[in-house]
């Protein structure tokens, strides 16, 4: 598998940072969960520590991956859709890239805005990216919380899609994504 | 002249100078002043890794005590009080956990104290010598300190600041799960900045 992208395929780069961000953010909504049920103690500081380490992980994976995509050829989407399913499907992706950097600056704020600094895996310091406060605290619970139901909720939207596209639509989208598929065209299989 | 006489003639007059100096000394050495602390004008803060990160919280009633003189380091003493429930990390659901039993235990130890009664001129300033005590545990400890002295508008006021480091374990500061030392560690720093005040003894 070649490491850059074709007009018909994703390359070996973009399939890892796609996966590797599937598996961090599942590991970040079982962080979250997990710590959430918890009184303040160590085992909570651990796992809060980890999922803002994890999600630092993933903004830095994400401007990797931007950056990736402004240097690649982007596999074009199937001729097969409609006009209002090409909207869907761009509307769908940008929601997640924007997601995929929101969700995290908006984490860090959280932390910032209640005074507790934000490390990565303890071998460095971030800046705090808003002065601390109660009110502001608040807010950004409220909207990494609502960030998080709507990443939900798009990725739902995405993963339904790619498997219409593979069971329904009988087309190579979800392939073209995979690493040990041996798709070819971008067409009807 | 001859060299005889020169030499107990310079004796005399050598012994004659040092006399009152002697005298002074031994009757007794330069007085200490008796300083107080200016809370409104003081901070005592720490600093401890917490996630990896550096957090930072103060005490706000620490009185302190010290009865100073540059020049009679043997005669000077230092007390300083902690009221530990005083802490503010600036989260209040953290600084009810540093209050709990499992960290400061502010119920059964409301009080940190450090007393002193040996410095050392040092380089930088000074040292104070003394003994810590934190959560019912006393250790000894060496804080270095500079201390400036001001007259300011007739009052005598004296400036100390300095910082260390103390483990907070070695006071029994994390029990349980809180010994643990990954997510909150052991090294916290001390720093303060007085502006202590001249008073009557």
């Amino acid at each position: 598998m070649a490491m850059r992208n074709t007009t018909h395929r994703w390359g070996a780069v973009a399939q890892l940072l796609h996966w590797l961000i599937v598996v961090l953010i599942i590991v970040q909504v079982t962080l979250a969960a997990l710590a959430g049920d918890l009184p303040l103690g160590m085992k909570k500081l651990a796992m809060l520590a980890r999922h803002k380490s994890v999600g630092l992980t993933i903004l830095g994976l994400a401007l990797v991956r931007l950056g990736w995509r402004q240097l690649n050829p982007t596999p074009a989407l199937p001729q097969t859709l409609k006009p209002y399913e090409r909207t869907l499907a761009r509307f769908t992706h940008t929601m997640l890239y924007g997601l995929l950097f929101a969700m995290p600056l908006s984490g860090w704020m959280m932390s910032s805005a209640r005074g507790f600094p934000v490390s990565w895996f303890g071998f460095f310091q971030l800046p705090d990216l808003v002065p601390k406060s109660q009110p502001l605290y608040h807010a950004l619970v409220t909207t990494h919380q609502t960030l998080a139901v709507v990443l939900g909720a798009v990725v739902t939207l995405h993963v339904a899609a790619a498997l219409k596209h593979h069971y329904v639509l009988r087309d190579d989208t979800l392939q073209r994504m995979l690493p040990l598929s041996t798709t070819t065209q971008g067409t009807k299989r | 002249m001859r060299p005889r006489a020169h030499a107990l003639l310079t004796a005399i007059v050598l012994a004659a100078a040092a006399g009152p100096c002697l005298a002074a000394g031994a009757a007794g050495a330069p007085a200490v002043t008796h300083y107080v602390l200016d809370a409104a004008k003081s901070s005592l803060e720490f600093t401890f890794q917490q996630a990896g990160a550096q957090n930072k919280g103060k005490f706000t009633r620490f009185p302190v005590s010290f009865d100073f003189s540059p020049d009679n380091l043997a005669g000077s003493r230092l007390e300083v009080t902690v009221e530990i429930g005083s802490l503010d990390t600036g989260d209040q659901e953290r600084d009810d956990t540093l209050r709990g039993a499992d960290l400061f235990a502010v119920a059964k130890f409301p009080q940190a104290h450090f007393a002193a009664s040996q410095f050392n001129k040092t380089a930088g300033g000074y040292e104070a010598i003394g003994k810590l005590t934190l959560r019912g545990v006393t250790r000894d400890a060496r804080v270095p300190f500079t201390f400036r002295t001001a007259d300011e508008h007739g009052v005598a006021a004296g400036y100390m600041s300095g910082k260390t480091t103390v483990r907070r374990l070695d006071f029994g500061v994390g029990q349980g799960e809180w010994k643990a030392t990954d997510q909150v560690g052991n090294e916290v720093g001390v720093s303060f900045v007085l502006r202590l005040t001249a008073t009557a003894h």
